[in-house]
C-alpha cells in the first residue's frame, strides 16, 4: 500500500465557452441542389434527415431515404451511397441490421416452447429454434419430446451464444442457427459491446491472437473474448460432445491468459470510444503496442494512454 | 413579484439583457447520458437544459404494446425536482408530465418513419435538468437531436421555438420570468416542408398578435434548425472521419489467417 | 431483480478472477481499485448546492459509467401549524432514477429501486447526529427545510457509493442564506405609512439591525419574521460539511471482497455490505449505518473484520474526495471572480435605471440569474 492509490478524482471536461448567440441570419451553408453534381463525383457526401438529395425521376430511393414531391430525401444522418440509379443513405450510427449469413453473438432472454428468444442488439429479439441447434447424440438426429422438456439443459436465460443468421420470418424477426461446431454456447471469457458499425464484414469473424486469446467479432457489435481453445479440443473426440458444448463450467485459465483477455477488452473499448473500426490487424497491432509499453491492462483506460494507442495504430495502418 | 421587473425596458432590452428577437445561446452535446443508449443529446437554451436518450428500435417490454404494422413510440419524461426556482417533485402520473409526454408523442409520431419497424418499440427518455422557460421547446429540440443521433429514420428535423407578446411587442425564446407574465405560444416546424408539427398555447392572446408571433416564431425556427443541422452534420462528419478506411487498415485483413 | 443479465459461465469467470492470486478483474483492476471518478460542484444554478459525479466515465467520448446529479434546495418552513416543520430545521432526501439509467426494467421495478435508494440515503443523512446547526431561522417559528434530491442518470455499478459521494459533495457545496430577524414595534403617530413606503417599502416592519436579539428574552418573542439582508450574497456554508457520511460498498466473494464493482461483478458477488461512515474529525470514521444486500450470509467475526477494513477504505475515500472538493471550491471562486469583473463592467456600461433590473442583469451575466430571482422572490 505504499504509493498505491485506491481512488482518484478527475474533472468533467469544461464546455467550450461559446459566446455565439444566434440571431436572425440567412442560412448560408445550404447544400446546392445540383441535379447530378455530387452524386456523380467520388467525393464523400453526407446527409441528414430532411436533406433533399436529388430528383426522384432520375433516381430510385433506397434505405435511409424517402420520396416526397418528386424529390429523394434523406431520412437518416449518414453517408450517401449510389449504386447505378439507387440512392441510399447509410446511417453512421444505428442498431444492428441483420443479413442472412451474418455471425452474431447473442444472449438468451427467454425459453419458450421449442424455441429460445435471443437478444442480439437488433430491432427485435432473434429466435433460435430447437430444431436449429445441435442436439446430443449426433448432429443429424431427430428432436425428441424429451429435448423439449430439457431445453434449459442446452441454453438457459442469460446464456451467451454465437450463431449465424439463418433466415427471416414474415414479420422481419431473424432466426438463428448454431448447427456448426464453431457455434454454440460461450465460455472461458468475457463480453464487450461496441457500436455494430465498428465491426466490418470480414473473411472470418473468429480471430485467434497469438497471446492465447480467441475473439469472436459478432456483426451485431457483441464481441466475445476468451481463452484460446485448440481446434481439436473444440470438436471433442467423437465429433460432438454435448456435455462439453452445453457446459457452463469454465476451463482453468491461468494468470497470463486472464491478463491478456483484460488487455484485449480494454483495447477494444478504447478503440470503440474513438470509433476505430475493428479488424484483426488493428487489434493485433494495438495488442503488441500495449505489451511494449509494459503497463497493466488498466493503464489503457487512462486518457493519454488510450489516445497514444489510437494515434499509433491508426497511423501505422 | 414580477411586476417589479421590467420585461422590456425603454432601451429595448429584456430582463436578461437580450433584444426582442434575440435567442438564447444554444449548446448541443451528444455525449451519452444513459447507459448504452442508442442515441442521446443534451440541449441548453440559456439556462434551460434537457437531456434525451433513445433506446431502440428494440423488442417491446410488453407484448400488448406492439403494433403489427408500425413501431410503438414510448416516451417517458422526468423533471429533476431541483430544476426550477421552486422545488417540486413530479411523479410519472403528474398531470403536467403526462401532458408534456402526450404533446411530444403527437409531435413526433408523424415525423418518425414508424412503419419501418413493425412490432418494435422506440423508447424516448426525456430528463429535464434545468428549467428557465421554453421547456417544451427544449424537449422537442433535444428529442429531434437524440433521434437523429440514434439513426432512426425521420422525415425531417423538427425544430421548436417559443414566442410571446409584451403589450404589443413580440418577444422570442422566453425565459421563465417572461413566460409567467406574458401570453406565449410554442410552435414546432418541419423546416423542409414548412409544415407545423405543433402549436401549443396555454394563455390568451389577441388574434392579431397571434399572427405576428406565429410568423416570427416560424422565422426563428429556421435559425434553430440551422443550429440543429450544424450539430448533426458535425457529429456525422466526425464519425465518418474516424471510420474512414484510409485512416485505419480495414480491408487489408485477408492475409491474416491463424 | 436483475439489472443485468449474466450467464453462469461469465459469473464463474468473474468469481475465479476475484479469487485468483493475484486477483484479476475484467478491466484489469485489482480488488480495491476504483474506476476514475469525475466530479463537479455547482452544476445546478437554481439550487443552493449541487454536484455531478460519474464513476468510470470513458475519457474520450464520455460514455459508460455510473452518473448521478445531486442538488440541495432550501425552503422556509413554519415550525407551527402542523406543516411538518421542526425547530432547528430538517433534512429530507429523495432519489429518483431516470429510466435511461435502467432501460431494461419495468416502471414498477424502477419505482421500487428509487424507493430503496431513497430509504438508505434518507435514513443515513437525516440522522440527528449529523444535523447541521445553522438550519434554524427563528426559534419556534421558522426554519429551513433542506431538500436533497439525487437523480440517477446512469448505473454501471456501485450506485450507493456514487449516491453518497454526490450527496456529500452537494451538501459541502450548500450555502445557507443569511437571515436577519425583523419585528413589529409600537409606533407613535408620527410619519404616516405612506412616507415609509416611499423610504423603504417595508411598511410597518422595522429592520432589527443587530442579530443579537436572541439573547434578550423580551425581544425573541417580538421577532415575527425575517428578511435576507443581501440577496446577491451566497450565504454561509452549511454547518458540519466535514461530517457528511460516505458509503463503502464491499462486494463479497468469500473469502475475498472488492470495491467499486461493475454491474456484472455485482451480479456475481454473493453478498454486498454497505457501510456508511461519518467523519467527526478527519481520519476518524464512525460507523453511521449498515446494510446487507443479496442472498448470502456472514459470520459475526468476518463482519467485524469487514467493518475494520471498510473504515480504512472510507478514510481514503474521504481524503481524496475532500481534496477534490477543495479544488472545486478554488476553481469556482476563481471563475466567479472573473465573471463578476465582466458583469460589473457590463452593468456599468448599460447602467440600467431600475436598480432591481440592474442587479438581475448583472447576475444574469454572471450565470446566477436563477438564484437571484429566487432569492429576490423570498424577500
Amino acid at each position: 500500500m505504499s504509493d498505491f492509490k485506491m481512488i482518484a478524482f478527475t474533472s468533467f471536461p469544461q464546455y467550450q465557452e461559446t459566446f455565439k448567440t444566434p440571431v436572425f441570419e440567412e442560412d448560408g451553408d445550404e447544400m446546392d441542389l445540383d441535379e447530378n453534381g455530387f452524386l456523380e463525383s467520388d467525393e464523400l457526401k453526407l446527409a441528414w434527415p430532411g436533406e433533399s438529395l436529388t430528383s426522384a425521376q432520375a433516381y430510385m430511393r433506397g434505405h435511409g431515404t424517402y420520396v416526397d414531391n418528386d424529390e429523394v430525401i434523406a431520412s437518416v444522418a449518414g453517408v450517401v451511397e449510389r449504386v447505378n440509379k439507387l440512392i441510399t443513405v447509410r446511417p453512421v450510427r444505428t442498431r444492428y441490421n441483420p443479413e442472412v449469413g451474418d455471425l452474431v453473438v447473442g444472449r438468451i432472454t427467454e425459453v419458450q416452447a421449442r424455441r429460445w428468444k435471443v437478444e442480439a442488439n437488433s430491432r427485435q429479439e432473434a429466435v433460435l429454434m430447437l430444431s436449429s441447434v445441435n442436439l446430443p447424440g449426433g448432429v443429424q438426429r431427430r428432436k425428441l419430446e424429451s429435448d423439449e422438456l430439457q431445453m434449459r439443459m442446452f441454453f438457459e436465460e442469460g446464456d451467451l451464444l454465437v450463431a449465424e443468421v439463418q433466415a427471416f420470418f414474415g414479420d422481419g424477426t431473424m432466426s438463428l442457427h448454431t448447427r456448426s461446431l464453431s457455434y454454440g454456447k460461450l465460455r472461458n471469457g468475457q463480453l464487450i459491446t461496441v457500436p455494430p458499425n465498428l465491426v466490418r464484414r470480414l473473411k472470418s469473424h473468429f480471430i485467434s491472437l497469438p497471446c492465447g486469446v480467441d475473439l469472436i467479432l459478432g456483426l451485431n457489435g457483441y464481441i466475445w473474448i476468451s481463452k484460446h481453445v485448440k481446434e481439436n479440443e473444440r470438436e471433442g473426440e467423437e465429433g460432438f460432445d454435448a456435455e462439453a458444448v452445453y457446459s457452463n463450467r469454465n476451463d482453468n485459465i491461468d494468470d497470463s491468459t486472464r491478463i491478456a483477455i483484460s488487455r484485449v477488452a480494454n483495447i477494444i473499448s478504447v478503440l470503440a470510444s474513438y470509433s476505430v473500426p475493428l479488424t484483426d490487424t488493428i487489434l493485433l497491432e494495438a495488442y503488441e503496442w500495449s505489451v511494449e509499453q509494459e503497463g497493466d491492462p488498466k493503464d489503457l483506460l487512462q486518457d493519454h494512454v488510450g489516445e497514444t494507442l489510437v494515434t499509433t495504430v491508426t497511423a501505422r495502418g | 413579484m414580477t411586476s417589479r421587473i421590467e420585461i422590456l425596458n425603454a432601451g429595448g432590452y429584456r430582463s436578461d439583457g437580450r433584444r426582442q428577437f434575440e435567442l438564447r445561446t444554444i449548446e448541443i452535446d451528444f455525449s451519452p447520458h444513459g447507459s448504452n443508449s442508442d442515441g442521446s443529446a443534451t440541449i441548453s437554451h440559456g439556462l434551460t437544459q434537457v437531456s434525451v436518450s433513445v433506446f431502440g428500435p428494440r423488442e417491446a417490454k410488453m407484448r400488448s404494446q406492439t403494433f403489427h404494422d408500425r413501431a410503438n413510440i414510448n416516451i417517458e419524461l422526468n423533471i429533476a425536482p431541483f430544476s426550477a426556482g421552486e422545488r417540486r417533485k413530479r411523479g410519472r402520473g403528474d398531470k403536467r408530465v403526462l401532458e408534456l409526454v402526450q404533446t411530444l408523442k403527437s409531435t413526433f409520431e408523424p415525423v418518425i418513419q414508424m412503419s419501418l419497424y413493425p412490432r418494435s418499440q422506440i423508447d424516448i427518455y426525456v430528463q429535464v435538468l434545468q428549467q428557465d422557460g421554453g421547456l417544451l421547446q427544449a424537449c422537442i429540440n433535444a428529442t429531434t437531436l437524440a433521434l437523429a443521433n440514434a439513426g432512426i429514420p425521420l422525415f425531417d428535423l423538427v425544430c421548436a421555438v417559443t414566442g410571446g407578446v409584451h403589450s404589443t411587442s413580440p418577444l422570442l425564446d422566453l425565459t421563465q420570468l417572461e413566460e409567467n407574465d406574458l401570453p406565449n405560444v410554442t410552435i414546432a416546424v418541419m423546416p423542409r416542408s414548412g409544415k407545423m408539427a405543433l402549436v401549443s398555447m396555454e394563455t390568451r392572446l389577441h388574434v392579431d398578435r397571434f399572427e405576428e408571433i406565429f410568423r416570427l416564431a416560424g422565422e426563428a425556427s429556421t435559425v434553430i434548425h440551422g443550429e440543429i443541422k450544424r450539430a448533426v452534420k458535425e457529429t456525422t462528419a466526425n464519425l465518418v472521419d474516424a471510420m474512414q478506411p484510409g485512416k485505419s487498415s480495414a480491408g487489408t485483413n485477408a492475409e491474416n489467417e491463424y | 431483480m436483475a439489472l443485468v443479465s449474466v450467464s453462469k459461465a461469465e459469473k464463474s469467470y468473474i468469481q475465479a478472477g476475484i479469487l485468483a492470486s493475484p486477483a484479476h478483474r475484467l478491466d484489469g483492476r485489482s480488488l480495491h481499485d476504483f474506476r476514475s471518478i469525475a466530479l463537479e460542484t455547482g452544476v445546478a444554478p437554481l439550487a443552493n448546492g449541487s454536484a455531478r459525479l460519474k464513476i468510470g466515465r470513458n475519457p474520450q467520448d464520455g460514455s459508460g459509467g455510473t452518473e448521478v446529479l445531486a442538488a440541495v434546495k432550501l425552503e422556509v418552513e413554519n415550525v407551527e401549524g402542523g406543516t411538518g416543520g421542526v425547530d432547528g430545521g430538517r433534512i429530507v432526501c429523495s432519489v429518483s432514477c431516470s429510466p435511461s439509467a435502467y432501460p431494461n426494467i419495468s416502471s414498477g421495478a424502477l419505482d421500487d429501486l428509487q424507493h430503496d435508494y431513497t430509504d438508505v440515503i434518507n435514513q443515513t443523512l437525516s440522522h440527528p447526529s449529523l444535523h447541521p446547526a445553522n438550519l434554524g431561522i427563528l426559534p419556534r417559528k421558522k426554519s429551513w427545510l433542506l431538500n436533497l434530491d439525487i437523480v440517477v442518470l446512469a448505473d454501471a455499478g456501485n450506485i450507493y457509493d456514487a449516491l453518497f459521494m454526490s450527496a456529500r459533495a452537494a451538501l459541502w457545496d450548500t450555502k445557507v442564506p443569511r437571515t436577519r430577524s425583523i419585528e413589529y414595534k409600537a409606533r407613535k403617530s408620527g410619519p404616516s405609512a405612506k412616507d415609509k413606503d416611499m423610504v423603504g417599502g417595508s411598511g410597518d416592519m422595522d429592520v432589527d439591525q443587530d442579530t443579537v436579539s436572541g439573547f434578550d428574552t423580551r425581544h425573541t418573542s417580538g421577532a415575527i419574521d425575517f428578511e435576507l439582508p443581501d440577496y446577491w450574497d451566497e450565504g454561509e456554508i452549511l454547518d458540519g460539511r466535514n461530517r457528511w457520511p460516505l458509503c463503502v460498498s464491499l462486494n463479497l466473494i468469500p473469502p475475498a471482497h472488492f470495491l467499486d464493482a461493475t454491474l456484472q461483478e455485482e451480479a456475481s458477488a454473493s453478498i454486498r455490505v454497505l457501510l456508511m461512515f461519518s467523519f467527526a474529525s478527519p481520519g476518524q470514521p464512525t460507523l453511521q449505518g449498515m446494510r446487507m444486500l443479496g442472498p448470502g450470509e456472514l459470520s459475526m467475526a468476518s463482519l467485524k473484520a469487514l467493518i475494520k477494513e471498510g473504515g480504512k477504505y472510507a478514510n481514503e475515500m474521504h481524503s481524496a474526495l475532500t481534496s477534490k472538493l477543495r479544488d472545486e471550491d478554488l476553481r469556482r471562486n476563481q471563475k466567479a471572480r472573473e465573471k463578476f469583473a465582466l458583469g460589473n463592467l457590463w452593468v456599468y456600461i448599460k447602467c440600467a435605471s431600475n436598480p432591481v433590473l440592474k442587479i438581475i442583469t448583472q447576475l444574469a451575466r454572471n450565470g446566477l440569474y436563477g438564484r437571484a430571482s429566487m432569492e429576490y422572490r423570498i424577500c
